[in-house]
Formats: structure tokens, C-alpha cells, sequence
């Protein structure tokens, strides 16, 4: 079939150019409504606070353009209305996840993002050291913390992300386990763990939070409900029992084991122990050295025990821990000094009791560390 | 060859595009093309109509898929011609992440050439009639003010504190002068179910301390824990009762470049009183006695300082003061007093905090300086630096005041009688005087008749007489009206007094 040439050839259009170009009219100005960072729900922006110098567990709005940036506004918070309930989704309770890391593993984010709670009321915070170690963790942190809170799905973002490095040295170089637990470096160690997590603690706790949960960087798998689940039992501090998963070679299968000994009952023996200790020396756990004869929660579990069966805690630890706001905005912090011979969770968990708030555990809800 | 290259469409750019194209046929409108192909044959006519319906399908589903995609982003229609380079209020971008190095805020001593940021914590309770005077010492402080972050805690207030409290700030935000406006400014609101009073005689009652302090150490924290940010260096707590105060006492606490660290805290009295006392008296040296008294008294017992009931024997920040010492000098402590603290952020972050619960015998401020002096870190204060709390009067006070007045008035009164028998007795006297110059008068004429010329300077020297007694009527009259200007200025005092 010929076809005819010339002036004529431009007025023939075919549908398929026609197509092709209001596919392309299409794909420019998508790309010109959608800006390169992402958008929000209206019930998010509706929390945003106006001004950068705002509680940090609030987004903020990104200043626009030039001109002189106005004095931020005078802002009321009314703590008369920050509820805590045991059902915190029913009314939209703001839950602050804290986490003192010093690695990061990617099982952690990975386990962060199952959880059920709307992340729209989760902010996160972390504090990192300062050292070669800290800064690749905080590298590979940020690295999720993009992938989530810009590329991913709306309702994986998390409401806001506070990364704070600390001011610091770390006391021990090495973070291998063996170093870490020798007995004459716990006392260091731990006392720096608890100017670590104070530091976070008081510096993100804000005005609208209802709940802080403590979430140690290598517990690397929890139920997807589990602040649903610790917060239903409505009480000031809540442990849940931390076991690890391993390859138990005898049995040529995976096993679990208790791993955090921190959460115990008194026993007369370590407040005898106690008595005679000098003021600045501490009890600690685990140590063949020192026999507390303290009953530990670890060694509470049942396999066949009620999910939720709760008992009374005299100390606890740090791999997870879900507290009411109200306990730590009344002074309760993890003493990075001797208090009552205890130090950072235990003597939280001291300090919470002398106080009045009654610690508890729940030592057949299971969360799991990490197997180094 | 591509199949519809050949279909010889009538369908020509300009039917459609930007969508104008409503697929009637444009046959009588006026056409420039001046080499159209006719006539056509019926298939194609059939085909071209295919082909129409499909273009104009496309379209169709080009703008509803636009709709769909506009309505779905939630972003105005109008970020399309602006060409997203136009900002909206409404459609703002958030920043959901936020880094900070914490050892860039550890506080120097001269904190305003790098920017430190100050959390000034006022802790408020029906405090509305000191909020002008607290409102004149917050404009005139000389820290630059975008660097200080105000945050307030008012709670279980029965007075407009919180009204008042908005609208000054907010006129003070608002200013015209750019130096005037503060950084973040947050106003708390929490009930903690006040059980004591706040009137003068329940608060400094023996009685009461233990557990009003620990209250005051709750509202603290709560301050504390929601306004402290990862970009403070330091935190400045502040009573609003505070009279007078240097408006450079930011910069003249900083430049000790402790961790902790106070003033001296006096207050003016009236005359009678001595003229000023040490008010402050929770900032002291731990001593040897009061130790040992800790150590009797069983775990939830809070020793407070000012007390009979515990002699402690500390030395006390107050008692040292010099007026002509050095501003500079430096004292250690181990408790301090709440009015004026200025410390370092990081020794908050680490954990110190107003114990509200019985912390090696203490609450609240003296419980903060036990722990922060238990953390290793340095707490001083500077006797011979004082500010001033302003004069409330005691109960006992006002008894006394009351007893000073009542005697004023039987002073007075007793005054008046007396004046009145003075009077009651010139005039008797007086009538003496008539008389008596009657009888000079008598007797000068009688010696008048005997001497003539002799008595003519007699009579004015009783005229004279006459007139000094007038003029100490007056004098006493005076003395009367005085007393009754000073009773009228202790009674303004007084009326003063009671505001305050």
C-alpha cells in the first residue's frame, strides 16, 4: 500500500503516538506533583509540631523557602490529659521504643517493623557511642531508618526517629561477650549503660508520651503485639522473660535458653550480703562468686505456664521493658551510681519501689536475644 | 509498515490535544489545511470512528486516573502549575528524623558566644499576683534570648496564673523588637492533687515539709522530664518569687563553669524585723552531726533544714554572706536551695534528679544536690552573690505586725488624751494666765498709780508668755498629726506586705 508523502505525513497522527504521549504526560506530571520526599497522612501532619525546636517525639515541619524564620509559638501541653490505659490502641496512646545500641542488627529493625502497634504512634530513639563501632552502627541505622521512613509503605513509617551519639567515652573497647560480663568490669560497664539510657530517656521523653519501652538492640525477635500485650496488665513496669535461641548440639536441634538473669525476687542471703558491703560496691547476678540465691525469673518458665501469669519483681533488666511514663517523669532512672548496692535496670527497679510503683515480669511471655 | 499509518485518520493533532477534543465532527469550522485526501471510502469512515472512540477512551481514562492519583496524594491541584516551587501551609513536608551529637552540648563557660541553649524551668502555683514582676526579670535577662527555651509547669492553680501566663508570653513572642523573643515556649499543665496549702504557715510548717517537699520534687521531674531536649547545654531552674536579681545572672553563674551551681538568697524586711534576712536556707555543707542524725532516723525520713527540730549544725550558704565579699567567691555544697539553680544540662540527662522519695535523708532540692554530689559532680555556691526573694509575711509576723499596730494605736491614742489634758490643762492654766495677768494687769495699775511711767513694759511680756504656750500646744499637736502619718504608711506597708 503506498503511502502518500509530504505535508500530508504530518497531519497523520497514529493512536499509538497519541498513547504513547499521554503516557509520557502522565509520567512528567506525576513526578511534578510528587516531590522526591514523601507525603504524609493528614492525621500525621495534624501532630507535627510548627517549629524545629519542638518535643522530639513529634515530626516537625520543614522550613520553607527564605525569609526570617518566626520565634517558635507558645505551646501548652496538658499532662492532665496524656492517658495510659491497658488498651493504648483504643485511645491512640503515643508509645516511646528506647534503645541503647552499640551494634546494630538488621533482625532488630526487621523485628521492629512486625510490630502490630500503629507505627504512627511509635517514636524511636537511640543513642549510640561515639567510637569506630558506633559510627558504622549509626551508618547502617540511618541507612534503614531512610529505606522506612521515605521509600517505604505509610504505615511502616514510624511516627519519629531521634538518633542521639553520646557524650561519653565508652568504657570498654571491646564489646565481646566474654570481656563484657567478667564481674570487675560490670560495675563500669554498667554504670555507663546508665548514663547511656537516662541520657536517652530524659532527653526524648517529651510531653505526649504515655508508655516507654525498653528494647535492648540485640533482642531480635517479639510478638508482633507485645506492647499491646505487656500493656494490657495495666502496671507501672512490666518485664517480659528474655531467652536466646541456639543449635543445642546434644539434641542436634534448635533450643532456647533463659538468657537475662537481671529480673529477680529478693532473697534474705543478698540483702545479707548486702549489709555488709561497703557503700559504693554493688550486688550483681550470675556470678559464682557471689550466691544471692535471689529466684530468678528466667528460671520461672513453664512450658505448659499461663501466657500472662505475672509476678512481683525486685529487680529487673533492660532486653525489654515496658514502663508507664508516669514512673519515670516521677524521678524513676537507672542510678549509674550504688543505689541500695544496686546499679542501672536493678536499681531501677529499686528506685521505681522506693517510689511506690511495684515492678512486675511475666516469666512465661518470651522475647529473644541475639546469639553471638 | 504499521498497519494504522495507513488508516488515513481524520483525526488531526489539533482535535485533541490537551483534551479539548468533544469527538464531534469540526466540519463547519473553519479549516486551514489546505491538502486534505477526499473523499473517503466507508470502511475507513468505520474505522476512523474506532479509532476516535478509542483515543477519546484514552483521554477519558488519562483524567480520571489524574483525579484518582490527585485525590489519593492529598496535594492540591494548584502544586501542578506552580510547578511544586510555591510552598503551602497546608502542604508542608515533615522531617520525621532528628540527629544529635550530645557532646556538643556540655555546657562552657561562656555559653552564649556558642550558642548554648539555656531551659529556663519555672515551676508555678497560684502564682498569678509575682507573674508582672517575673515577666520584668524574663525581658531583662542579657543571656541572648532565642537561646533560652522557657518552659512552665503550672499546677493545681485556683487563680488565672495559666490566663496571664498565655498572654504575656504570647505579647512577648509577638514583639516588635527582634532581641525580645524567646526560643521554645511551653506551657505544662498537671494537678497533682495539692493536699497542703500554699499559704505561708502550712508551707514552712515543721509538720508538713516531708511531704510538701516531695510533692514540690514530683512537679519537678515532671517539669523536667517533658521540656529537657537534646539541645540543651544547660538548665537554669528559677522561682518566680524572686524580687531582685542581677539581669546578667545567667552569664555571671555560668562563667564558674560548674556543673551545679546557686546564689545566696536573701530577702527584705521591714525596719523592725532588722531589715533583711537569709531566706534561702536548703543550700549547706553536709556536717559530722547531721550525718550521725541521718543515720538514727529510719529510711522515708527527710531532713529539712530551718528547723529546731533538726540541728543539723551545717554550715549554711546563707549565714556566710558578705556584703562587700568578693561576688566570685565560691563555696562547696552538698544540698542546695530551689530559688535560683543553675546547672549544667548533662547532669540532668545522666539521671540526677529532685528525689521524691527519702534519697539519703533527703527530698526534693536538697535530695538533687545529695545525688549530683554522689555522681562526682561539682556542686558550689556563691555566698557573697545574692539575689533577692521577696518579703511574704509570716503568720507570726502578721501577729506581730497586728500586736506593732494595736500598740501604735493605744500609742496614739494615749497621745491624744495626753494632749487633751494638755490642752484641758492650758486652758485651765490659760484661765491662770487670765487670771494672773489680771492681776498683774491689777497690780501694774495699782503700781501704775504709784509710779507713773514705771510699768508700760509689763504688759507685753504677758503677751509673750502667752504666745510660748501656744506654740507648745502646737508642737504637741504636731506630734499628733506624725504619729498618724506614720500609722497611715505602716498601714500601706502592711496592705503591701499582704500582696506580696
Amino acid at each position: 500500500m503506498a503511502r502518500p508523502m509530504g505535508p500530508v505525513r504530518l497531519k497523520k497522527t497514529s493512536p499509538a503516538t497519541l498513547a504513547v504521549g499521554a503516557a509520557l504526560c502522565i509520567f512528567i506530571l506525576y513526578f511534578l506533583i510528587g516531590s522526591s520526599t514523601p507525603d504524609f497522612s493528614a492525621s500525621r501532619k495534624a501532630t507535627a509540631a510548627v517549629h524545629h525546636l519542638s518535643p522530639p517525639t513529634s515530626p516537625f515541619r520543614k522550613p520553607t523557602g527564605s525569609g526570617k524564620p518566626k520565634p517558635p509559638p507558645v505551646t501548652r501541653y496538658n499532662l492532665n490529659n496524656v492517658t495510659i490505659t491497658p488498651d493504648p490502641l483504643e485511645s491512640r496512646e503515643n508509645i516511646l521504643l528506647l534503645t541503647p545500641m552499640a551494634r546494630f542488627y538488621p533482625e532488630y529493625w526487621d523485628n521492629l517493623l512486625q510490630l502490630s502497634y500503629p507505627h504512627e504512634l511509635i517514636t524511636l530513639g537511640f543513642i549510640l557511642p561515639k567510637t569506630k563501632e558506633g559510627n558504622t552502627a549509626t551508618t547502617e541505622l540511618q541507612k534503614r531508618i531512610t529505606k522506612t521512613q521515605k521509600y517505604g509503605p505509610e504505615k511502616d513509617r514510624f511516627k519519629s526517629i531521634i538518633i542521639l551519639r553520646e557524650d561519653f567515652e565508652p568504657p570498654l573497647s571491646s564489646q565481646d561477650e566474654s570481656e563484657r560480663h567478667k564481674m570487675h568490669n560490670q560495675k563500669i560497664r554498667r554504670a555507663a549503660m546508665a548514663k547511656s539510657r537516662n541520657s536517652l530517656l530524659f532527653s526524648t521523653l517529651g510531653p505526649s508520651t504515655s508508655w516507654v519501652f525498653w528494647l535492648d538492640a540485640d533482642v531480635v525477635e517479639t510478638p508482633p503485639s507485645i506492647i499491646q500485650d505487656l500493656a494490657r496488665h495495666d502496671q507501672p513496669v512490666v518485664a517480659p522473660n528474655c531467652f536466646q535461641r541456639y543449635w543445642n548440639a546434644e539434641k542436634k536441634e534448635m533450643d532456647e535458653r533463659p538468657y537475662d538473669f537481671n529480673n529477680w525476687q529478693d532473697s534474705p542471703n543478698a540483702q545479707e550480703l548486702a549489709k555488709q558491703m561497703g557503700p559504693d560496691d554493688i550486688l550483681l547476678e550470675g556470678y559464682a562468686e557471689m550466691a544471692t540465691f535471689r529466684s530468678l525469673m528466667a528460671y520461672m518458665h513453664k512450658d505448659d505456664g499461663l501466657l500472662h501469669e505475672e509476678v512481683p519483681l525486685d529487680g529487673v533488666g533492660g532486653a525489654a521493658l515496658l514502663v508507664k511514663a508516669d514512673v519515670h517523669r516521677d524521678g524513676a532512672m537507672f542510678p549509674a551510681f550504688p543505689f541500695y548496692h544496686l546499679i542501672e535496670t536493678e536499681g531501677f527497679a529499686k528506685m521505681a519501689k522506693r517510689l511506690g510503683w511495684q515492678p512486675i515480669g511475666l516469666p512465661n511471655y518470651k522475647v529473644y536475644h541475639y546469639n553471638e | 509498515m504499521l498497519p494504522f499509518a495507513s488508516s488515513g485518520s481524520k483525526v488531526t493533532p489539533r482535535h485533541h490535544v490537551g483534551g479539548y477534543s468533544n469527538g464531534y465532527p469540526r466540519g463547519s469550522t473553519f479549516d486551514i489545511s489546505p491538502h486534505r485526501f477526499q473523499p473517503r471510502g466507508t470502511a475507513s469512515a468505520y474505522r476512523s470512528r474506532r479509532t476516535q472512540s478509542f483515543v477519546r477512551l484514552a483521554i477519558v481514562a488519562a483524567v480520571l486516573f489524574f483525579l484518582i492519583l490527585l485525590s489519593w496524594r492529598g496535594s492540591s491541584a494548584l502544586s501542578i502549575f506552580s510547578l511544586g516551587l510555591l510552598a503551602h501551609d497546608q502542604d508542608f513536608q515533615l522531617e520525621t528524623t532528628r540527629y544529635y551529637d550530645l557532646s556538643n552540648v556540655q555546657g562552657t563557660a561562656r555559653g552564649w558566644e556558642r550558642e548554648e541553649r539555656i531551659l529556663l524551668c519555672v515551676p508555678l502555683r497560684d502564682a498569678e499576683p509575682h507573674l508582672p514582676m517575673f515577666f520584668s526579670h524574663l525581658q531583662n535577662f542579657t543571656y541572648p534570648h532565642h537561646l533560652i527555651d522557657v518552659a512552665f509547669l503550672v499546677s493545681d492553680s485556683k487563680d488565672r496564673t495559666l490566663e496571664v501566663l498565655v498572654q504575656n508570653m504570647e505579647a512577648i513572642q509577638a514583639s516588635e523588637d527582634e532581641k525580645m523573643p524567646f526560643g521554645e515556649i511551653s506551657i505544662i499543665e498537671k494537678d497533682f492533687g495539692q493536699v497542703v496549702n500554699q499559704d505561708v504557715e502550712s508551707r514552712h510548717g515543721f509538720a508538713a515539709q516531708a511531704g510538701r517537699r516531695k510533692l514540690m520534687a514530683r512537679a519537678r521531674n515532671w517539669l523536667l522530664s517533658a521540656a529537657l531536649r537534646p539541645y540543651h547545654s544547660w538548665v537554669y531552674w528559677r522561682d518566680v518569687d524572686v524580687e531582685t536579681a542581677p539581669f546578667t545572672i545567667l552569664e555571671d553563674l555560668m562563667r564558674h563553669n560548674k556543673d551545679v551551681i546557686v546564689p545566696n538568697v536573701w530577702r527584705p524586711l521591714p525596719e523592725w524585723l532588722g531589715g533583711e534576712q537569709p531566706y534561702d536556707l536548703n543550700s549547706w555543707q553536709e556536717s559530722e552531726t547531721a550525718l550521725a542524725l541521718a543515720d538514727t532516723l529510719d529510711e522515708d525520713a527527710v531532713i529539712v533544714e530551718g528547723y529546731a527540730e533538726y540541728a543539723t549544725w551545717r554550715p549554711h550558704l546563707a549565714y556566710l554572706r558578705d556584703p562587700f565579699g568578693d561576688p566570685d567567691m565560691e563555696m562547696e555544697l552538698d544540698g542546695v536551695g530551689g530559688v535560683s539553680i543553675l546547672a549544667k544540662a548533662k547532669v540532668f540527662r545522666y539521671g540526677v534528679h529532685f528525689p521524691a522519695f527519702s534519697f539519703e535523708k533527703h527530698a526534693e532540692t536538697e535530695g538533687f544536690g545529695k545525688m549530683a554530689r554522689r555522681m562526682d559532680f561539682s556542686v558550689v555556691g556563691l555566698p557573697h552573690y545574692t539575689i533577692w526573694h521577696t518579703y511574704e509575711p509570716s503568720v507570726d509576723d502578721i501577729k506581730h505586725m497586728e500586736q506593732m499596730e494595736r500598740e501604735k494605736l493605744a500609742a496614739e491614742e494615749a497621745e491624744k488624751e495626753k494632749a487633751e489634758k494638755a490642752m484641758k490643762l492650758k486652758e485651765s492654766f490659760g484661765d491662770a494666765t487670765g487670771q494672773w495677768e489680771k492681776d498683774k494687769s491689777d497690780l501694774a495699775n495699782i503700781a501704775l498709780e504709784e509710779k507713773k511711767e514705771t510699768g508700760a513694759g509689763a504688759p507685753a511680756a504677758g503677751t509673750e508668755d502667752k504666745t510660748d504656750a501656744k506654740v507648745a500646744a502646737g508642737k504637741a499637736q504636731g506630734k499628733t498629726e506624725d504619729k498618724t502619718g506614720d500609722k497611715v504608711n505602716a498601714g500601706k506597708d502592711g496592705v503591701e506586705d499582704g500582696k506580696t
